[in-house]
């Protein structure tokens, strides 16, 4: 059994006298795709963005990322630590090229200087398999699985532990979901350990080894994915409601 | 910065540089040389307004800041006016590194009012000491610089002239170069998405106070100079007219392309002089200037070198 890579422990989160993320723990495992699924609502991203502290840490609760804790680290320090997310919305720097906001991840982020930025840059293009002719394009002038893939890349530039997708699949097309499936495969090939939020089952249920739901906030169930969509709660709170 | 540019820049040097062979009457150097003054602070403002997307409103501070350094070193403690001008920039740094602290982590309108505040802040402490800055009245005589027995006020403000060009010149090229570098396009990251720049190991706050304190050394630098080559300092460098007169300089060229202020920078003092010399003008010239501003917002949101990149065939980027 391989050792956790990311614990969450009582992670709770409120916005006043609401409550987005209630008591959740888990533990995600070296070397896994770890899904988490969850209808609309049910603090999937809250629960991303208090784990990498962008752009707010949890109220309560622990979060260790091998083995250190991180929920009152700078967001910064997480990524550099070695724990990579990317956005649900297309987050972009429109003004850089793609090879500029690669490069960025890798100077910052890895602390790569010159020619080793330069190669870290194109290694982590090329396996995103993001086309030469558009590395040198602005990032606003790139389509929207363009961009999603330059979020990939920018996050792998610096050979995180850990890459954290928040909805990769959202807004693009069946071709463009079954390239980001094989994408996924290939960067947890190489050893980095992916923790999935995603609305598109289809991915979710490809890709994922385990898999966790939320609903209202608090964990509703986590194991085999296959058996996880079958449980009537699931059903209900989730599947249920879509198929409806 | 496109080859285009950099050529553009570089032929405009080599124009400004042989203009005193031509140009030999003392107002019209004093014109060019107030230009180059307020095209470096421009240029500086932009490094953190339009590069950095830090909504500082205290920048004209860091140049008051220089100017009565330098005033207050070469008066009540008889330094040379050669040493004065540049501890202007490590004065000028100081106050920006104190001030970038709390701008740090604040956000938009916030960051306006802590930096207005800032300003203000300066100009009354200006005010209330009096036996040291002269209070309103501010102090004047400051000493001129000389090289040996060679007096710059000579031969028609010839050497000041270079010296304002070279500071000038000097400053451009290190924004450029530094909008170029990874530090440029970490500013550029943190300016348009301040949480994607964070998610990819990019400290907000460090750059932020990094890039206060790059903006306000040449500030302050030309700021000494400005208080030895005028031999006077007055409170009005703190006022609102300069903070208004430099901003549109920057907004008119185009934010966060070094050059345009710079192209706008000597563009509106001269038309600002000129406008001076026509009765009933005299006033009137600065709401001409913020008329304008508003227009080039309104016609091309880059500014003025948006419009010659278009023209140029080439992108806006620095």
């Amino acid at each position: 059994m391989p050792d956790p890579i990311l614990t969450l422990s009582g992670v709770t989160k409120t916005f006043g006298g609401l409550t987005a993320v209630k008591d959740v723990s888990f533990s995600v495992m070296q070397g896994e795709i770890f899904g988490v699924a969850g209808p609309n609502g049910s603090g999937k991203s809250t629960m991303f963005n208090c784990i990498t502290g962008i752009p707010f840490g949890p109220t309560g609760g622990e979060i260790r990322f091998k083995g250190q804790r991180i929920d009152k680290a700078r967001p910064h320090d997480i990524f550099r630590a070695g724990l990579s997310r990317t956005f649900q919305k297309d987050a972009e720097f429109p003004d850089l090229t793609a090879r500029e906001t690669v490069a960025l991840g890798g100077h910052y982020g890895a602390g790569l200087r010159g020619q080793h930025t330069r190669d870290a840059v194109e290694e982590a293009l090329d396996l995103c398999q993001f086309e030469p002719a558009r590395r040198d394009m602005q990032t606003a002038d790139l389509s929207v699985y363009g961009k999603k893939q330059l979020m990939i890349a920018s996050a792998l530039v610096a050979k995180p532990d850990i890459l954290m997708l928040d909805e990769p699949a959202s807004g693009l097309t069946r071709p463009e979901i079954a390239a980001l499936d094989d994408l996924l495969i290939k960067v947890n090939a190489i050893g980095v350990t992916i923790l999935i939020i995603e609305h598109v089952l289809g991915l979710l249920l490809s890709v994922s080894q385990r898999l966790l739901v939320l609903n209202n906030g608090a964990v509703l169930t986590e194991g085999d994915p296959k058996t996880v969509i079958r449980d009537e709660r699931v059903v209900e709170a989730y599947i249920g409601g879509a198929a409806a | 910065m496109t080859r285009t540019q950099r050529l553009f820049a570089l032929a405009a040097l080599v124009l400004l540089a042989i203009v005193p062979f031509f140009v030999t009457d003392s107002y019209t150097r004093h014109v060019f040389i107030v230009a180059f003054i307020y095209a470096t602070v421009a240029v500086n403002w932009d490094l953190s307004l339009g590069l950095g997307g830090l909504f500082n409103f205290g920048h004209v501070a860091f140049f008051g800041i220089g100017v009565y350094t330098a005033a207050i070193l070469t008066t009540a403690l008889d330094v040379s006016p050669w040493i004065a001008i540049p501890a202007g920039g490590i004065t000028a740094a100081i106050a920006a590194l104190i001030i970038a602290l709390p701008v740090a982590k604040l956000q938009g309108i916030y960051v306006v009012l802590v930096t207005f505040a800032f300003g203000q802040l300066c100009l009354q402490i200006v005010l209330s000491q009096g036996d040291l800055t002269g209070g309103a009245e501010g102090l004047v005589r400051l000493p001129y610089l000389t090289i040996g027995d060679y007096k710059f006020i000579r031969d028609f403000k010839f050497a000041y002239y270079y010296l304002a060009l070279a500071i000038l010149a000097v400053s451009v090229i290190v924004l450029l170069l530094i909008a170029q570098s990874p530090f440029g396009k970490s500013l550029r990251a943190v300016r348009d998405n301040p949480d994607y720049a964070a998610s990819r190991g990019i400290s907000v706050a460090r750059q932020r106070v990094l890039v206060l304190v790059a903006s306000s050394v040449m500030t302050g630098v030309v700021g000494g100079f400005y208080a030895i080559y005028l031999r006077v300092a007055s409170p009005e460098v703190f006022g609102f007219s300069i903070a208004t007169l430099v901003v549109s300089m920057v907004l008119i060229g185009g934010a966060g392309s070094i050059i345009g202020p710079a192209i706008a920078a000597l563009a509106l003092t001269f038309a600002t002089e000129a406008m001076a010399g026509v009765r009933g003008m005299e006033e009137a010239r600065f709401i001409i200037v913020a008329v304008a501003m508003i227009v080039v917002l309104q016609v091309a949101p880059g500014g003025v070198v948006d419009i010659f990149g278009r023209l140029l065939g080439s992108g806006r980027k620095t």
